[in-house]
């Protein structure tokens, strides 16, 4: 991998970005061609075709790329972070934390807006929490290999949420579980302008990025890493903050789409080898391009009706996860 | 005053003392084995000496600094550690994993020159790695897996090694050729390897001086053959061993046990 090679694959994944980003704001119960697209994105005008152009399907759009985006990077770092190929986004806690407090909101019927606020405060105490639990390995100590201890914490938190969750499930009244169970598979039915995911992506992005020669690195251990003049203390908690809140900007902005974390990060992998430098753009790129690409799937496949995003990137993802899991072994 | 100096140096492992005020010099151009039984301190020394466990990075000094004066980076191309064992849970090429040890040398957006992958390829070469730089790491045998992270520490290109058990899991012609290679490159530039080590008979066939352990506080330090003596190291591994002698050539063998009636 060189920075040339690097930004052909940038370049490639952000121009197939774009594809799926017109198509996103053409197709749909009125298909609009793609000039006419252009026309309402520069325009100011308001008429029917404008109106669903940008006020429903631009936030909507953007809103996937932005969760796809986030999760696909919080993904990549949690793999590298936990030395775990199957580490995703969610698998901290995170979203369990969002998760509990978002469907509370919603059995209490509170509005809308403090679903997303509810969202975010859980990911945020589940955050708090691991980060406490897990003190030793997260911002203590000295450097030594001690990753299954991180993720045995995060995972038993994870579990602790989920029997929140099934409980409240267990509770929830009849009119209100259709919404709820959207809401965890993940879904952008209604998503108003996604500005706090996407400022977190740039912010991810910038907090990231510049150390990810320094990630190359953490996959060898923490001892070589340290050894190599990486200060590896510091490079944990940072990887895990950026990756968490990464996870919890997605999360209150659709839900828990599952699978992009996961399997994005693979398939780059696959295609052009484990350099974080290259991989961390290249998975906020690709991740929202399945996001988005997959929202198109779900509202149009039995249109008028909606799917979940969350259901298409499942199903989409369990195979191709599969395929490649069993490709390895052999 | 070049060369790295142990001050006084203790070394704990929770209340048990595994080191104790030990005071020594390893100056360029030597090749030390440090030998001594399990757990007697030997991974703890070798990490102490690289000021990855910071605890004991005062009473270390390189070049006349203390260890705590060095910048992360400097120190990263002045000293290179090889641990015990490296885990890999992703695929990657050989030459790419050997390449990551060149990041102390990374400059401007952190990515590889030309010089960089020269450097690489030279590791490889070295250690007879050379048809491996396409490999998929996680393909490779337990020796082979050894070798190339030895390669990755030739390949950072500091004057001074520190290496944990290079020699486990190599066959004993591998052995060999790893430690005249790294005979050479101590010679070469008047450059230092302070490496743990089982084998006595190879420690005493091509290091120049030895430090011998008892993991009870006591240690020993001086030229190979003064330290590896079967006195010494059967005191030190608890277990009586004798000196024998064929054609110029030696060997610590284990004496017999007595049988039991």
């Amino acid at each position: 991998m060189n920075a040339q090679r690097a930004f052909m694959v940038w370049t490639v994944l952000g121009l197939a970005a774009l594809v799926v980003f017109v198509a996103s704001l053409a197709l749909g119960s009125i298909a609009v061609s793609p000039l006419r697209v252009m026309q309402a994105l520069a325009s100011r005008s308001t008429d029917v075709i404008d109106e669903i152009v940008l006020s429903l399907r631009l936030p909507r759009a953007l809103g996937g790329f932005a969760a796809g985006a986030l999760l696909g990077m919080a993904g990549a770092l949690l793999q590298v972070l936990l030395r775990n190929p199957l580490a995703e986004p969610y698998v901290l806690g995170v979203s369990g934390g969002a998760a509990a407090f978002a469907l509370a909101a919603m059995l209490f019927s509170f509005s809308w807006w403090s679903v997303d606020v509810a969202a975010f405060t859980g990911a945020f105490l589940s955050i708090l929490l691991v980060l406490g639990l897990a003190r030793r390995e997260l911002w203590r100590g000295e450097p030594q290999d001690t990753s299954p201890r991180l993720l045995l914490t995060g995972a038993v938190i994870a579990a602790g949420w989920g029997a929140l969750i099934t409980l409240m499930l267990a509770v929830a009244p009849e009119n209100r579980l259709r919404g709820m169970v959207f809401w965890l598979t993940g879904d952008l039915n209604g998503v108003a302008m996604p500005w706090t995911a996407l400022i977190a992506l740039v912010i991810a992005l910038v907090a990231i990025v510049p150390v990810a020669p320094q990630l190359n690195v953490l996959l060898r251990g923490d001892v070589a890493a340290e050894a190599l003049g990486v200060r590896v203390v510091q490079l944990r908690l940072r990887v895990y903050l950026v990756a968490s809140l990464a996870a919890a900007a997605a999360v209150t902005t659709a839900g828990t789409i599952g699978f992009i974390g996961l399997v994005v990060p693979h398939v780059l992998r696959l295609a052009f080898g484990n350099d974080q430098r290259m991989l961390l753009p290249a998975s906020a790129l690709a991740g929202g391009l399945a996001v988005m690409g997959a929202d198109l799937i779900a509202r149009t496949v039995i249109a008028p009706a909606q799917l979940p995003v969350g259901v298409i990137t499942a199903l989409i993802g369990v195979p191709v996860f599969l395929w490649m899991l069993l490709r390895r072994a052999r | 005053m070049n060369g790295l100096q142990l001050s006084q140096l203790t070394l704990r492992a929770g209340k048990r003392v595994l080191i104790q005020d030990l005071t020594l010099t390893f100056a360029p151009g030597e090749l030390w084995c440090i030998a001594g039984p399990n757990g007697a301190g030997k991974t703890t020394l070798i990490a102490a000496m690289a000021g990855v466990s910071k605890a004991a990075s005062h009473a270390i000094s390189l070049d006349g600094r203390a260890l705590t004066a060095w910048g992360a980076s400097e120190l990263a191309r002045r000293r290179a550690l090889m641990p015990q064992a490296t885990h890999d849970a992703f695929s990657a090429t050989v030459l790419g994993t050997v390449m990551l040890n060149r990041f102390p040398h990374l400059t401007g957006w952190g990515w590889e020159t030309d010089a960089d992958r020269a450097a690489a390829h030279a590791a490889l070469d070295t250690l007879g790695l050379a048809d491996f730089a396409s490999r998929d790491v996680l393909s490779l045998s337990g020796g082979e897996r050894q070798r190339v992270a030895l390669a990755a520490t030739l390949c950072q290109d500091a004057p001074l090694l520190l290496l944990d058990e290079p020699l486990a899991h190599l066959d004993l012609h591998h052995q060999i050729d790893c430690l005249e290679a790294l005979s050479r490159w101590v010679r070469s530039k008047q450059r230092s390897v302070i490496f743990s080590c089982h084998d006595l008979n190879l420690a005493r066939r091509f290091a120049t001086h030895a430090l011998l352990l008892d993991g009870a506080g006591h240690a020993h330090a001086g030229p190979v053959r003064d330290v590896l003596t079967p006195e010494r190291a059967g005191a030190a591994f608890g277990y009586p061993l004798t000196l024998i002698q064929q054609d110029g050539h030696e060997a610590l063998v284990p004496v017999m046990r007595q049988r039991q009636p």
